[in-house]
């Protein structure tokens, strides 16, 4: 995968916008600072590690990154319809405080399913410093969303463009799965 | 979040076992390989008759031997003895293989331009390409010449077989004294490789040439003119292109060589997830046949002998760790002489290599090549010199 193809992956993944809908707001339909910063972080940091041990982690499950590749691009293709159809995900009950970034940001919001299997396979594939622009772009992409308030036309558009991310996630994903069929 | 947390887990359990199960790699060594190789030259040996056919097929259930025969398997048997001779110096397989090839000199025909095989009424061409490949490498392993002007006539065969562009008759219609206008599954790629070989036997004729055009044929038009959906993972395709000259490498030829990898590479990753048990069975069925295995490794084992060319070297790793893979889930498959002690026919079971209780001649050939290659890697990573 070339590394824009990656970038795109990340984003689409991600889905800020979609992703933005999910989060706990306080009383101006903001997401709280503190708890944005620490899901950032929580969440660059796990795909660091799952890209810097993609390679001992996929040995020791008896996996070839290539045949990894095409379980990454079921998942994003799956996980791609579902966003699809779903453009506004249901709002969690958040932890109090700073935890809030430990839940729901950084996970389910950030990290979901598609966002560590890509970032495993990227890790493989493209190394770990690919795989944290790529993740640190989409997670900076959430970051500049959570400014504007999630109300009105605002929120219609974020879900329109949800959408869209959605579609491309899922073509991300087909090709995932052919680089991954054709591959030695 | 309990919810999502077991969706997360649940989910990547089913991707685990349904899409990704463990691709098992049984560590392999060449003592390993060298002893697969030996057994199964046996079990080629042993099933010959005195007419020097080998036993097409044998089913162990039913205690009952196949009453099959025909040419391309007789070739593909005895051009497979003709490489482990090459390599090991077997003269087992030596012997064989010239039992095996006197029994198809006994059906030569010759006309004004050409001598081919003919088997039961049948002139094959694939079956020409094979026999002609094995006296090739025969040629090449013992530096004996006797048979070369058979091989140049066999050549000329091939190449009233090909037409303009490349692509070769399935068949030669002898009361017609013309190639049949039929295309076989496999006889391109064996009529090409043949070429090739002829071409290194005796280089500036003018072999090599037609060899790549056919490769051109196969490269492009082949699987939409012949009426496949997707390509076909022909590993006598990579033995042609692996084998041709350094300087008829083109480009071209060599992203097919790297899409052909690519096949042979998925099949063999998907093979190593086979156990043939409990629900691996369900989702991934018994091991595969074994000819269909030993052909993907044996194309990928082709492949690894061009491989450090610029245009494939990044390929080259995971070809590497295909073959050896390959030959260790494959040596371990193979019937033991332990396992075979107990057997109606030991002799039969013993060195061979079953799918559901069933083997034939070329499970043995295509395996055997295939760990003919992977033996050469084994050793050139002990000894790099």
């Amino acid at each position: 995968m070339s590394e824009v193809l990656l970038v795109l992956a990340f984003v689409a993944a991600v889905n800020p916008p979609r992703a933005r809908l999910g989060l706990p707001e306080d009383e101006r339909a903001r997401p709280l600072p503190v708890a944005m910063l620490v899901g950032s972080v929580v969440a660059i940091g796990v795909v660091t590690g799952l890209a810097w041990w993609s390679a001992p982690l996929l040995d020791a499950l008896e996996i070839t990154p290539e045949t990894f590749r095409i379980a990454a691009g079921l998942v994003a293709v799956l996980a791609g319809g579902w966003a699809f159809f779903l453009p506004i995900p249901a709002v969690e009950p958040a932890l109090a405080g700073w935890r809030a970034g430990l839940w729901p940001v950084a996970y389910p919001r950030i990290l979901s399913p598609e966002v560590l299997v890509l970032a495993i396979a990227a890790g493989t594939q493209n190394g770990v410093a690919w795989s944290v622009v790529a993740a640190a772009a989409a997670v900076g992409a959430l970051g500049l969303l959570a400014v504007v308030p999630n109300r009105g036309s605002a929120a219609r558009f974020m879900a329109s463009t949800g959408r869209v991310l959605a579609v491309l996630l899922v073509v991300a994903g087909i090709f995932l799965m052919i680089d991954g069929i054709r591959d030695v | 979040m309990a919810l999502h947390l077991s969706v997360l887990i649940v989910g990547g359990a089913v991707i685990r076992v349904g899409v990704v199960p463990a691709e098992v790699c049984p560590p392999v060594d060449d003592a390993a390989v060298r002893n697969a190789i030996d057994e199964a030259v046996q079990w080629i040996a042993a099933g010959m008759g005195p007419d020097g056919r080998y036993t097409y097929g044998y089913h162990r259930g039913h205690d009952r031997v196949s009453p099959e025969y025909n040419g391309p398997r007789h070739a593909g048997v005895t051009l497979s003895l003709y490489q482990t001779h090459a390599l090991t110096g077997s003269a087992d397989a030596l012997s064989a293989a010239d039992r095996g090839l006197d029994y198809a000199l006994k059906g030569m025909i010759t006309t004004n331009d050409f001598t081919a095989w003919e088997l039961f009424g049948e002139v094959n061409t694939g079956a020409n390409g094979l026999l002609l490949a094995g006296l090739a490498i025969r040629r090449e392993a013992t530096g004996d010449g006797r048979h070369d002007h058979l091989m140049r006539a066999i050549g000329r065969f091939l190449l009233v077989q090909q037409y303009p562009d490349g692509s070769v008759s399935g068949y030669w219609h002898r009361s017609i004294g013309m190639p049949e206008p039929t295309y076989a599954t496999y006889s391109t790629g064996e009529a090409a490789w043949a070429l090739v070989l002829l071409d290194r036997a005796f280089p500036g004729e003018g072999w090599g040439e037609s060899a790549a055009r056919t490769i051109d044929y196969m490269a492009t038009d082949r699987d939409r003119r012949e009426g496949r959906l997707s390509r076909l993972p022909d590993h006598w395709a990579a033995y042609t292109i692996s084998d041709l000259r350094p300087e008829l490498l083109t480009g071209s030829r060599l992203d097919y060589a790297r899409q052909l990898a690519g096949y042979f590479g998925m099949r063999l990753r998907f093979e190593a997830q086979r156990r043939g048990d409990g629900i691996n069975l369900a989702l991934r069925w018994f091991p595969g046949p074994p000819a269909g295995v030993g052909t993907a490794a044996e194309g990928i084992g082709a492949l690894w002998r061009i491989s450090a060319d610029p245009k494939l070297a990044s390929l080259r790793p995971n070809i590497e760790e295909r073959m050896i893979c390959t030959a260790g889930f494959m040596v371990r498959r193979q019937v033991t002489a332990a396992e075979a002690a107990g057997a109606a026919r030991p002799e039969l079971e013993r060195g061979a290599w079953f799918y559901r209780g069933y083997t034939q001649m070329d499970d043995q050939q295509h395996v055997l090549s295939s760990l003919l290659a992977a033996l050469t890697l084994i050793e050139s990573r002990k000894d790099p010199g």
